[in-house]
């Protein structure tokens, strides 16, 4: 055969295929509409990149010169607004479970009069950890308010006992942390989440309409007419028929980083380009991996189908970006390489986040390719899918 | 009246010996709906991430410096596995992924403390996830505070035991996780997916249900028996089985699931129920609208599967709903998951009580009845065409289509 003829080919089946995306609005919908409405959606939600001011109350029975420090200190803090004070620790409990707050602290009476006359009072703050951000968040900044009124108090008696103000701060302070969150210093959550969720509804897409269009011949029956015009050559079929959304995909790959790197101007460390071909890789990867599994249930559309969405469903959970892979078992930390997104996730954190060489994650590139090339292996096998197999429910 | 009630049970009856038949949607309404809770499950059961990998340079080389890096071994957060003589060194660890933080200890550390002048120690963090930040970060300040106030005691000076012990601490201060009390990622997760999970199966069960019929009645819902004529009785009967298996489900959930992963259990049983029944509802008929946009089996794993982690994301369990664009807040306010999840996590993890949940159990019959609505006046310009159709048709069609039942 001639580089021409196969040329021509290719070029008719994605031919036929683009009058099939022309009749069905499910392809319109899986291949622009998610994606796009994801990329749009999950920018948008998480547009604050960190929440600021979370509502969180006070219940307040001492109202005394520390309680209202401890207001003051709060509310002076990025992320907790006081919003509201409760008589009692049951009425604040109530307005947790009814998701008013988040967070709250309980100042018992006469923890002033107990501070000043060194009896060691104690106070409590409760967050509400159901919510697991904002638990965190406001965890964290009431952790330093409770700190800073020992540390008030401390920084008196310095004063009182004859030390300068410049002594009384270093004592309560010898060791100072300096935190530097490497790559993404303001914390966002949205470059945290987003860099990967993004991918991973692609990636989910991609197996989803790549198992889809080939099993719609199958369904519809046509899969020998197309077996005789890619002259009985899977390589033929297969790359004239995700040829359209190979492109269109890449497209949208482009437009998302575009879209993060230049206009959200979320971090990339790496040269822009990177990240597209990055991006590309995982299509081929995602398709090469779709095209495995339809093999593996030749003629059973639905089977495939459903094997491709929990490959795409399951890898945002265990791919380690929200929830490291460290901390599941030891058997996940293997099964996880299997999934295109966990590849794509360790790329990114090399490449975008932290600008190293991208020597440092060679064997994550090679499984991309590995699966990319995983349909060389059932080569053969799609010649008898072709001819011996029909469609099942 | 009992003629009415007969047609719907025998339109029940009907439903479900077609999903009997149908392994397509058994797989989804009752593999799915046991299965995937545990593999969740076991994703996240390790619950928190533990002694993050850390490297210690440190170019003191002093007695307190060693203190503090034995210190911060100690804690839940950091687990100190190199000692590294140059940020070189533990940054090639770092590009290695073999830590994912470092902690510079400055040359002048102790000589510092000893002269009285505040000194810094360096803290870098790989944020490739947030929650490698949120255990090295909470484990080194733990460690620095403990650590500033045994040095603080030197200026302020000697003093009894009791005295030390109070100006170590002069206010103490009890923290309580609540509703999840070691902060664990499954316990945080698992409730609200395990009600995506209710509706997600029941949107991919409907619809492949709908898929079927579609293929097999050609272009019409459903067949053309005599019974099938009044669209609220079409809907009604064809929700019983799915309402009395998802029944079952959500009791599986509220009980096995939650029991078996060790999940916080303060729910009651009959408020779970009283807001487990609209929520199904408002899932199946939410499930019957959206089916009709659905001419082919396999379609409903298209549409309904990737919707699946966008609408986890606008529910306000994970991002809080409070600082969620307005616009995505209304849109979650169609969705039943959003309420459902809300009000599962409040019951189940929280504790709450009837009245608490009322604003979502309001919500979610709301949404049942406004969805079954939209689905009766589906079906009732889909039965009208369909008449239409078989006026002009011959009368012969007719007898094909009724011999296909």
């Amino acid at each position: 055969m001639s580089i021409e003829s196969v040329l021509t080919k290719i070029w008719l089946i994605a031919h036929r295929e683009m009058h099939l995306f022309a009749r069905r609005p499910m392809f319109l919908f899986s291949m622009i509409i998610v994606p796009v409405t994801s990329i749009i959606l999950f920018t948008t939600v998480m547009g604050d990149g960190l929440p600021v001011n979370l509502p969180a109350g006070l219940v307040d029975e001492d109202d005394s010169s520390i309680s209202r420090s401890l207001v003051r200190t709060m509310d002076a803090m990025a992320e907790t607004e006081l919003v509201a004070r409760y008589p009692s620790f049951s009425e604040a409990r109530h307005a947790m479970q009814r998701g008013e707050i988040y967070a709250f602290f309980h100042i018992p009476k006469g923890t002033a009069a107990k501070a000043l006359s060194q009896r060691q009072p104690s106070i409590a703050f409760y967050t509400n950890e159901a919510f697991f951000l904002p638990g965190a968040l406001l965890m964290k900044e009431m952790y330093l308010s409770s700190e800073m009124i020992g540390m008030s108090v401390n920084r008196s008696t310095m004063t009182a006992k004859g030390n300068t103000m410049r002594r009384a701060m270093v004592s309560v302070q010898p060791v100072a942390l300096e935190t530097h969150p490497l790559g993404n210093p303001w914390i966002n959550y949205a470059i945290l989440l987003c860099n990967i969720i993004l991918p991973g509804v692609l990636i989910l897409c991609i197996l989803l309409s790549t198992s889809y269009t080939i099993g719609i011949e199958w369904k519809m029956e046509t899969h020998l007419d197309l077996y005789r015009m890619g002259s009985q050559n899977p390589a033929i079929i297969m790359i004239g028929k995700l040829l359209p959304q190979t492109l269109l995909y890449m497209l949208i790959f482009l437009f998302m980083d575009v879209y993060l790197y230049k206009i959200l101007c979320y971090p990339c460390h790496c040269a822009f380009w990177n990240m597209v071909l990055v991006g590309w890789l995982t299509i081929f990867a995602a398709q090469g991996l779709a095209i495995f599994v339809f093999a593996l249930f030749p003629g059973m559309m639905r089977f495939a189908m459903s094997v491709c969405s929990l490959i795409g469903v399951v890898s945002m959970s265990i791919s380690g970006y929200s929830f490291p892979t460290l901390a599941m078992d030891e058997y996940l930390q293997y099964i996880v390489n299997i999934f295109p997104l966990r590849h794509y996730y360790l790329i990114y954190v090399n490449q975008a986040l932290n600008g190293y060489s991208i020597l440092y994650v060679w064997a994550n590139v090679a499984a991309l390719m590995i699966m990319m090339l995983l349909p060389l292996l059932v080569y053969k096998r799609y010649n008898k899918v072709f001819t011996n197999y029909k469609y099942k429910p | 009246m009992l003629q009415k009630f007969l047609r719907i049970v025998s339109i029940a009856g009907h439903e479900l010996y077609e999903i009997m038949h149908d392994q397509g949607v058994l797989t989804f309404i009752l593999f799915l709906p046991l299965a995937y809770p545990l593999v969740y499950g076991a994703i996240y059961h390790n619950e928190a991430m533990m002694d993050v990998p850390t490297a210690v340079v440190d170019d003191s080389q002093s007695k307190t410096a060693r203190d503090f890096a034995r210190r911060l071994d100690a804690t839940q957060g950091a687990k100190v596995i190199q000692f590294c003589t140059d940020m070189d060194e533990a940054e090639e660890l770092m590009r290695q992924m073999k830590v994912f933080a470092i902690v510079h200890i400055p040359e002048s550390f102790e000589r510092d403390i000893q002269r009285e002048r505040q000194t810094r120690v360096g803290l870098y963090i790989n944020m490739a996830s947030s929650l490698y930040y949120k255990s090295v970060v909470l484990a080194a300040n733990m460690t620095v505070l403990d650590m500033n106030k045994d040095i603080s005691l030197n200026y302020l000076g000697a003093g009894t035991k009791q005295q030390n012990r109070v100006s170590r601490q002069p206010v103490q201060y009890y923290y309580t996780p609540l509703y999840n009390t070691q902060s664990g990622f499954a316990t945080f997760i698992m409730p609200p997916v395990l009600m995506l999970i209710l509706q997600q199966t029941l949107l991919l069960g409907i619809g492949m249900s709908m898929g079927r019929a579609r293929e097999t009645y050609r272009r019409n819902l459903h067949t053309l028996h005599q019974l099938y004529q009044r669209p609220v009785e079409i809907i009604i009967g064809k929700s019983i089985p799915y309402f009395a298996l998802y029944l079952i489900m959500a009791v599986y959930m509220f009980t096995f699931i939650t029991r078996f992963f060790g999940l916080p259990a303060l729910g009651d049983y009959v408020t779970y129920l009283a807001v487990i029944v609209p929520y199904l509802l408002a899932c199946i008929f939410l499930g019957t609208v959206l089916s009709c946009l659905i001419y082919r089996r396999e379609d409903c794993i298209m549409i309904f599967v990737a919707l699946s982690v966008p609408m986890l994301f606008v529910s306000g369990v994970v991002w809080p709903a409070s600082h969620e664009p307005a616009f995505w807040r209304y849109v979650s306010y169609c969705i039943p998951s959003t309420f459902g999840m809300h009000a599962y996590v409040r019951i189940h993890s929280m504790g709450a009580s009837f009245a608490d949940v009322y604003p979502e159990f309001r919500a979610l019959w709301i949404q049942a009845i406004v969805y079954f609505a939209i689905a009766c006046l589906l079906y009732r310009w889909r039965l009208s065409l369909v008449k239409k159709k078989l006026i002009t048709l011959f009368e012969g069609d007719y007898e094909n289509e009724r011999l296909a039942i």
